[in-house]
């Protein structure tokens, strides 16, 4: 009896995870323009559009001139956040932490007006600047957690053979911790990235219409016409997040922290 | 001694960057739009002569401040103005526009005024300039909330203005269903993954973190795809014969709940998997052995061990959908969106950063509150259950 409503329950759970995008992700390669089954044939041309029709390809290109901008100044500005507050006090770790980590709980909605307001007021609407900055803002908590995970977890033995041989904690941090977490900073790099690239709410509110990213070609795709091409767009885009899995499992695996 | 002097030096030198930058391109906006959302500059730069003039007991010399003021507004800041005030007492958008018009012809005297004008005899008018003339206003959360003040200063739900109020029940319903719905579902889930055999777990897990790394909008996608009138779900149906109409899917309470209860399930399988994976098998089987059945030994050794996961889990979907917006956008119709749909509409449709301040103040401390909340339920809950 029990075996019976945990398996049924347990093959209910996984049929509603798993089903939509198995079910709707082959439909990219549909023969018909109809997005339901049976499928009309096999064919590429709606992956052809996506690839060379202009509001695809350039929304594709400013995503990655965005992800790779806020990738960057996320890893600037998250590391330095990192080894700044560990090298902090107490009191000072607990304030600053929460500072630096206090952007993944605000809405994104909240951030979105707050942005708009403040980046238009500054002069900086709508421009690749001001994505890049505000996707910055979003992924430097997640390369801010990551790293401090690989500083924390890292072995305190190394560090005091260093003590031992007259190093200063200053030089120490520089020139044996710092290297050790670096496994910290290239997933803190991913993470930041894959969260540029699929955002949505805070660019439809600063995006202008030269500097429209992926998510937002697909958001408004969506409320105008339903298309193969859209469903192309999301098979592309769950490949990168299946990629960017493989990555995070191969970084976590070779990481010292990961070993525990 | 020196060394961690120089740790501090080297901080600091490490901090100017990410402080200078966060508080320049975050905290300075979000400050912002909490001024925003209590700022009055729409009025109180209009009103400048008044707003000196207004306390004088001296009639005329308010009369002849307020004439002034309206004469020097072009007809686009004084219909403005019109409105706002309009909105906290019924009549004023005719009085101003009117009184506007003439201004250069009326005598400035109080006498004249009121000869142009009956109503500018009523104390209720000057009462209004006379609260609205501040830099400071409460208009935004009176709006957002349906609460302003009466003639006594007591607060009161004004008849009809409910609106935003109803809007906030409503979101606050949606990501109630959404919670409980992702805990049924993904309790299953998180029991295999943490109980089942090495491989069914880690077939669970990969699917959990695939969907969690699957963007929101994708998923969103696919159930657009799937609901929609002539999509799968309702082919399938038809082709069975259980139904010989579409049926509405989408652009309902039903989509808006579905997509969403799917796009979060991860955020509440994970922490309950975290959970149940520290609950010890050995009492499992301690209770089989003395004599109790598998459901009962469920429910009383299992399930309440389990309970920290399934609230950390129900509530962090809770306070995830408080501020949701594409998912509910997408596949929900004009009853079923949430505060966040509004706070966009207020900035992308009628510029008006007031309310949309206004609310996303009121969004931003809810999310607050609701985090402080359960960081202390968790204290108190997790002390108990080490203590057990």
């Amino acid at each position: 009896m029990s075996r019976i409503i945990y398996w049924t329950s347990l093959a209910l759970s996984l049929t509603f995870l798993i089903l939509p995008l198995v079910l709707v992700l082959p439909l990219a390669f549909n023969g018909s323009s109809f997005l339901t089954y049976p499928m009309e044939g096999f064919t590429l041309r709606w992956f052809e559009v996506v690839f060379t029709q202009a509001p695809w390809v350039s929304a594709f290109l400013n995503s990655l001139m965005v992800a790779l901008g806020a990738m960057v100044v996320a890893v600037v500005i998250g590391g330095l956040a990192t080894t700044g507050t560990i090298l902090s006090g107490r009191w000072g770790q607990l304030i600053l932490s929460g500072l630096f980590v206090s952007p993944l709980i605000v809405p994104s909605v909240v951030i979105g007006v707050a942005f708009a307001y403040a980046f238009g007021r500054a002069g900086l609407g709508g421009g690749y600047v001001s994505l890049v900055l505000a996707h910055a803002i979003l992924g430097a908590p997640l390369v801010f957690l990551s790293v401090m995970t690989s500083l924390k977890g890292l072995s305190t033995d190394l560090d005091r053979a260093a003590t031992s041989m007259g190093a200063s904690r200053f030089y120490r941090f520089r020139t044996v911790t710092l290297p050790l977490a670096a496994p910290g900073f290239l997933t803190g790099a991913l993470f930041a990235f894959i969260t540029s690239f699929d955002e949505v709410v805070v660019a439809l509110f600063l995006a202008s219409p030269q500097s429209t990213t992926l998510p937002i070609a697909l958001f408004s795709g969506l409320r105008d016409r339903l298309e193969p091409t859209i469903v192309v767009v999301a098979l592309l885009l769950s490949v990168l997040s299946l990629l960017f899995l493989f990555a995070l499992n191969t970084l976590q695996r070779r990481s010292p922290s990961g070993a525990r | 001694m020196r060394n961690a002097h120089r740790g501090r030096i080297a901080a600091l030198l490490l901090l100017v960057v990410p402080l200078t930058i966060y508080i320049a391109v975050y905290v300075a906006p979000l400050l912002s739009i909490v001024s925003l959302s209590v700022d009055n500059g729409a009025l109180s730069n209009r009103f400048v002569q008044l707003s000196e003039a207004i306390g004088s007991d001296d009639q005329d010399q308010r009369a002849a401040a307020l004439l002034h003021d309206l004469a020097s507004m072009d007809a686009r800041e004084r219909a403005e103005a019109a409105r706002m005030l309009n909105q906290e007492l019924g009549g004023f958008r005719s009085l101003v526009i009117d009184t506007g018009k003439a201004a250069e012809k009326i005598d400035p005297t109080m006498a004249g005024l009121v000869a142009f004008d009956a109503r500018w005899k009523e104390r209720a008018y000057w009462d209004v300039l006379s609260r609205n003339l501040a830099s400071f206003t409460w208009r935004h959360f009176q709006k957002a909330t349906g609460f302003k003040p009466d003639e006594t200063g007591r607060l009161r739900l004004a008849e009809g203005d409910d609106i935003y109020l109803r809007i906030m029940a409503r979101t606050l319903l949606i990501a109630l269903q959404v919670a409980v719905l992702t805990l049924l579902i993904g309790y299953p889930l998180a029991y295999a993954a943490a109980n089942g055999s090495r491989r069914l777990s880690g077939f669970i897990l990969t699917v959990v973190l695939l969907s969690f790394w699957t963007s929101i909008l994708v998923r969103t996608t696919a159930w657009v795809v799937l609901l929609q009138s002539d999509g799968l779900i309702n082919n399938l149906l038809l082709d069975l014969r259980l139904i010989t109409d579409p049926l509405q899917l989408i652009f309902n309470r039903f989509g808006t709940v579905v997509s969403m209860t799917h796009v979060l399930l991860p955020f509440a399988i994970l922490p309950m998997m975290n959970v149940m994976k520290t609950i010890p098998k050995t009492q499992v089987d301690a209770s089989r052995s003395l004599g109790a059945g598998s459901i009962e030994t469920f429910l009383r050794v299992y399930f309440p061990q389990s309970l920290r996961g399934v609230f950390v889990g129900g509530g962090t979907v809770f306070i995830l959908s408080l501020g949701f917006y594409i998912t509910p956008a997408l596949t929900g119709g004009p009853g079923d969106q949430m505060v966040s749909y509004y706070i966009a509409e207020f900035v992308k449709k009628s510029l008006n950063w007031g309310m949309a301040s206004a609310l996303s103040v009121i969004l931003l401390l809810s999310v607050v509150v609701l985090l402080l909340l359960g960081a202390g339920a968790k204290r108190l809950f997790g002390g108990r259950v080490v203590e057990a």
